[in-house]
């Protein structure tokens, strides 16, 4: 009776470790996020997102993870995205150099000529295929700042990292999720924090 | 009473009063054959069209004149009376026309009133290529001629030597003049359907939800009690192909108007807009663009969008790629209404034998258009 008893703990033991083990080897995504306790989000009616600081060797990297983002942004209905085309005249008229990363002046004069109650600000880190011996996959790594046009605070930061080799990728081969499809679940678990 | 109970005694008197109804209702409907949008009516009695020479999107050497004379043909036997191609020579050195892909307010009154031109064909060659498989995709569309043009039809078609090669390569089409001859057969037999009265042909429900957009949004106030007319302007364009910022708003062009709920400028005449006005799309037209295009045009919607790849499939073994999005501002409320976000590649959901595969970025852009649209009218 002992025996069954351990044999059973030990079935258990077996299966627990091998989850955890299969878990630890999938690319998963990796998150930090940061929310100001004092902001009422609410408020927040309308935003900006100004194009994103590209650090990948991609040239179109920070544009289409801008896009995927401001449009994601805009289907939850929750806030209204100013169009882009209206983000770049007043990037323009308030003649800001960095958009990726504007100063407080020109935080003010951009909500001067574009109302907004809040700017979104982005870099992506990391854009493109990693390889690990012969395995390739794709992977997106991305920040998102939101500053509130009022108090030119940050009020929400977040980054987060898709993609990747899974172990899947590494005994099957395949090549992993289509670079589309990896930015969007990117942006996704980004809003997932801003809206939680 | 009395004649009701002798048309239900004799069912030959009935048939024979049926057959009556039918011959009348037919001979209506062949005096002014319906068009596109179903608003403007083609002139029945074999409408005189100028055909444009073509314009040139595909980045390669085309046959332009070929494919002209081709489409001119093809054209006259559905019963269009083609304009001598020296008349339209003489008239687009007149008035210096460097521009064919669309028609302005201007150039349309002028071609009425100095060619006797009905209505104009505007065609483009989105792609060609002759190295095996062949592959072509061309649009055509047919505007109006005088003052405030209209798309009275319009139509698009892809096609690749290797779309359907059957058992054993039997069906493979290795020689680019028999794809050619294909399109404007196809083209050819799209404008008859539609001389004749009939309506485009809906998009299967199975490829509206196989290319349906990854994101979309649609604004609680956007509501489409009546038709709207829709101003389709050029598209940012970030993809490697370099006309693909002309080409999709074709596609959409072409999708808009197969919907009830939409009529669409003349693409042509927006150019010509925001040409005179200086309006520079960067990234997409802005709140004050927009606003002075509102301001000349009789559009409740204005479409701009981005194209982030437009890509056609190398060889056997490439594959198509297109990925866009598009939003849609509001004359009311100056407000996005509606804004989408799609990308497919060729061979997405294609498992064996290349069963299902789309060879041409232009059939898939315009699959992905159509369920894009389909979100708007849904």
């Amino acid at each position: 009776m002992m025996k069954v008893a351990h044999l059973e703990l030990f079935k258990k033991l077996v299966l627990s470790s091998l989850i955890i083990f299969l878990c630890a080897c999938g690319p998963g995504s990796r998150l930090t996020y940061f929310h100001d306790p004092n902001m009422d989000f609410a408020a927040v009616r309308s935003v900006a997102v100004m194009p994103f600081e590209n650090l990948s060797r991609d040239q179109m990297a920070g544009e289409r993870v801008r896009d995927v983002f401001a449009n994601s942004l805009l289907a939850t209905g929750a806030v209204y995205v100013i169009p882009p085309g209206e983000v770049s005249r007043g990037i323009a008229r308030a003649g800001i150099l960095t958009p990726a990363n504007p100063s407080t002046e020109e935080i003010e004069k951009f909500a001067g000529i574009i109302k907004v109650d809040a700017i979104i600000t982005g870099s992506v880190t990391e854009y493109g295929e990693v390889r690990s011996g012969n395995v390739t996959a794709n992977v997106v790594s991305m920040n998102v700042q939101m500053i509130e046009i009022q108090s030119r605070k940050i009020v929400w930061t977040a980054s987060a990292t898709r993609g990747g080799i899974s172990i899947w990728d590494r005994l099957f081969g395949g090549g992993g999720e289509p670079m589309n499809d990896v930015i969007m679940a990117a942006v996704n678990d980004v809003l997932d924090k801003l809206f939680m | 009473m009395m004649f009701s109970t002798n048309f239900s005694c004799k069912p030959s008197r009935l048939l024979f009063a049926l057959l009556v109804c039918l011959f009348s209702g037919c001979s209506a409907a062949n005096n002014q054959t319906r068009s596109a949008t179903g608003d403007h009516p083609i002139p029945a009695n074999k409408p005189i069209v100028a055909v444009l020479p073509l314009n040139n999107l595909s980045s390669t050497p085309v046959p332009l004149e070929q494919i002209r004379q081709l489409l001119s043909k093809s054209f006259e036997t559905q019963g269009l009376t083609i304009l001598p191609d020296e008349t339209v020579e003489k008239f687009i050195i007149k008035h210096r026309v460097r521009y064919v892909g669309g028609l302005d307010e201007m150039l349309a009154e002028n071609l009425r009133y100095e060619t006797g031109a009905d209505a104009v064909l505007i065609s483009s060659v989105n792609l060609y290529k002759e190295n095996p498989p062949p592959k072509i995709a061309l649009t055509c569309r047919l505007v109006s001629t005088g003052k405030n043009p209209k798309i009275l039809w319009m139509d698009g078609v892809g096609l690749a030597g290797d779309d359907s090669i059957g058992l054993l390569q039997l069906s493979l089409i290795e020689d680019p003049k028999e794809l050619l001859h294909k399109a404007v057969q196809y083209l050819s037999t799209s404008l008859a359907s539609y001389l004749s009265g009939k309506k485009y042909l809906p998009v299967s429900r199975r490829k509206i939800i196989k290319f349906w957009p990854q994101l979309f949004y649609r604004s609680p106030v956007f509501e489409l009690d009546w038709k709207h007319t829709v101003a389709v302007v050029p598209f940012f364009n970030l993809s490697e192909n370099r006309f693909a910022g002309e080409i999709m708003p074709i596609h959409f062009v072409n999708q808009l108007l197969r919907s009830e709920n939409f009529a669409v400028i003349e693409p042509g005449i927006i150019r010509d807009l925001l040409l005179q006005m200086r309006i520079v799309l960067h990234n997409g037209i802005s709140l004050a663009g927009s606003h002075d295009l509102f301001s000349k045009l009789d559009a409740d919607l204005i479409l701009s969008g981005k194209v982030f790849d437009y890509q056609e499939s190398e060889g056997t073994s490439g594959r198509a790629k297109v990925d866009f999005s598009a939003l849609m501002i509001e004359r009311r409320t100056r407000e996005v209404v509606w804004a989408c976000e799609s990308h497919n590649e060729g061979d997405y959901g294609v498992f064996f034998f290349d069963w299902g595969k789309i060879n041409t970025a232009h059939k898939m852009a315009s699959e992905m258009v159509a369920s894009a649209v389909e979100t708007l009218v849904e």
